[in-house]
């Protein structure tokens, strides 16, 4: 699912925006990046993961290994969440770096992510 | 147009130094009226795409006679001497040949080694980095990333060797161009790039590597996006299937003009009913493989869904052979 | 929340009905060991996980209902595990995202 406003105008949050609504810290790759948040994808099974076409996608998972960032890598992903503050490997890390994917953990369970994001998004649309 | 600071190890930078960083290759400098094609490719190309990637160095304290016989054995005549990627000098047949008439061969190598060094910055395109070759007599530069690590070495037959090879190919396109339209139903299947990669059985800390470093050279050659991620998206299940599934096997990227080719080959247990192989939502994965986000049954058909055309062939106790075919579109103009 | 609601809410259809089934939270997982750990009694698992094991998970942390994203199909065993356990299964169109928000209204679970 895309991310688009009622008057269909994308979002406008970025990396750095993710990891203040989620509580989030950054674990690796750049939090600076200009990319916005394409569409939200919520799930642990990195094969389904593949099967999105949006753009841009925001990956939340609970799979905190190498996977989820390489899949991340193959989708075009802007950046990988992992929740319930679920500790990340160096390996997953240093993946993350060389291949230049933001990745944040969270605290949040993906449920309460989901809900903030579009809180998020919503209140964007009405500023 | 990139900016690029002219990196010198020790000693004094000039002003020349700044201005050849900053300036790219004149085509007149490379003689006479230099093909908008053959300044396109150094543009395109970076130093890291052709520098050697294995640097065979040596430390500060071995000696000039230790440097001696690594330069020998390996043929090279320049030796960088650095320790845990941080370059501090270079060693030359030039001071071998010093040290040997000076007689200090057990010397330390950082005693002699040239330290006013000019290096190379990885991103660098080749045409700022051939102003250095000529304007500095070095045979050779050794090449460093955004956080100063020695990654490479480059000379300049290594820069003409690759410029000869990517000259060739675009000439074969121009000359295809030319014969006309016809030519292009034949099959141009000539690839003119071809990478492969190892995958071992149930390493997942590694499965996908191939899958990202293909999606990363298929991006880099510019190749259209949409394919690049049907690529990807393909290459990453055929790896991961070889991974889960197998006893092992490799991924072979081939690259033609107007097709792009991924082929997933492994060495057994084979695939006893294909048909069954390649539905959604069958698969053979036990609880383990679930447990880790794979095994949803669906690497064959995704892999199908994204190509253009799809080839799988078994043979249980042998092998498995899958070949994902991508058309590129073609460019316009 | 009742089945039915929650059927109604992720525009989705009753998979396996099961009377009585309801959930006071939603938890939102593929993983089973991440389920195991985090989800709470009396959720609603939002999850394309259609498979036998998912089950197993649901009856260990104590949860009632099972949503199925993406439309996946339920495999028969998967259905008839369900009825056994008394986990009731709704099949929907939507995403994980679009259902986790579908059913926001309820708190999250949580151990």
């Amino acid at each position: 699912m895309s991310c688009e406003g009622r008057d269909g105008k994308g979002t406008e949050m970025t990396i750095a925006d993710v990891v203040k609504i989620l509580d989030g810290k950054l674990m690796a790759g750049d939090g600076t990046s200009p990319r916005a948040v394409g569409a939200v994808v919520a799930n642990d099974l990195m094969s389904d993961v593949l099967l999105h076409d949006a753009d841009d996608i925001l990956l939340l998972t609970s799979l905190a290994s190498d996977q989820a960032i390489r899949t991340a890598h193959i989708v075009g992903a802007m950046g990988v969440v992992v929740h319930n503050a679920k500790p990340l490997s160096e390996t997953m890390i240093k993946v993350a770096n060389d291949l230049g994917i933001p990745l944040v953990s969270s605290p949040l369970s993906k449920y309460d992510a989901c809900v903030r994001l579009h809180d998020a998004f919503l209140a964007e649309e009405r500023s | 147009m990139g900016e690029y600071n002219p990196t010198i190890l020790q000693g004094q930078h000039t002003n020349d130094d700044e201005i050849l960083a900053k300036t790219p290759l004149d085509p007149k400098a490379l003689g006479g009226d230099s093909s908008v094609i053959i300044m396109e490719l150094l543009q395109r190309f970076k130093v890291r795409d052709v520098m050697k990637r294995q640097v065979i160095s040596i430390s500060r304290k071995a000696t000039l006679r230790e440097a001696q016989s690594i330069m020998r054995e390996n043929r090279i005549s320049g030796l960088p001497v650095s320790e845990n990627g941080r370059l501090y000098g270079l060693v030359s047949v030039n001071d071998i040949i010093k040290g040997l008439d000076g007689g200090w061969m057990n010397d330390a190598c950082e005693d002699h080694m040239a330290t006013n060094l000019v290096v190379l910055e990885a991103g660098m395109p080749l045409a700022f980095a051939l102003r250095y070759f000529n304007n500095y007599t070095y045979g050779r530069f050794p090449v460093l990333d955004s956080n100063r690590q020695l990654v490479g070495i480059i000379s300049q037959r290594d820069v003409m060797r690759a410029l000869l090879y990517e000259l060739s190919v675009e000439i074969r396109k121009l000359e295809r161009k030319t014969r006309g339209g016809q030519e292009q139903e034949s099959q141009s299947k000539e690839h003119y790039f071809r990478k492969e990669w190892a995958v071992v059985r149930n390493d997942l800390s590694r499965a996908g590597h191939a899958a990202n470093d293909i999606k990363s050279l298929l991006r880099e050659r510019k190749i259209d996006r949409t394919v690049v991620r049907r690529v990807a998206v393909a290459a990453y299940e055929l790896e991961i299937n070889i991974c889960i599934h197998s006893h092992g096997g490799v991924m072979v990227l081939l690259i033609s003009d107007d097709t792009v080719t991924i082929t997933a080959k492994d060495r057994g247990p084979g695939i006893p009913d294909i048909e069954w192989a390649c539905r959604d939502g069958t698969s053979t994965a036990n609880d383990w493989i679930r447990s880790l986000g794979f095994g949803a049954g669906m690497g064959l058909s995704n892999s199908k869904r994204v190509s253009d055309e799809f080839d799988i062939q078994s043979e249980v106790g042998k092998f498995t052979k899958v070949q994902c075919v991508f058309r590129i579109p073609k460019a316009e103009g | 929340m009742t089945v039915d609601e929650i059927c109604a809410k992720v525009g989705g259809s009753v998979a396996v009905a099961v009377e009585g089934a309801s959930a006071e939270t939603v938890y939102v997982g593929d993983l089973l060991s991440d389920i195991m750990g985090h989800a709470g009694e009396d959720c609603a698992l939002v999850t394309i996980q259609n498979h036998l094991n998912t089950i197993a998970v649901c009856t260990l942390v104590g949860c009632s209902v099972v949503v199925i994203c993406h439309s996946r199909p339920v495999p028969p065993d998967m259905a008839d595990g369900a009825k056994r356990e008394d986990v009731a299964i709704v099949v929907t169109p939507m995403s994980q995202y679009e259902a986790a928000l579908a059913l926001s209204s309820l708190p999250p679970s949580g151990r």
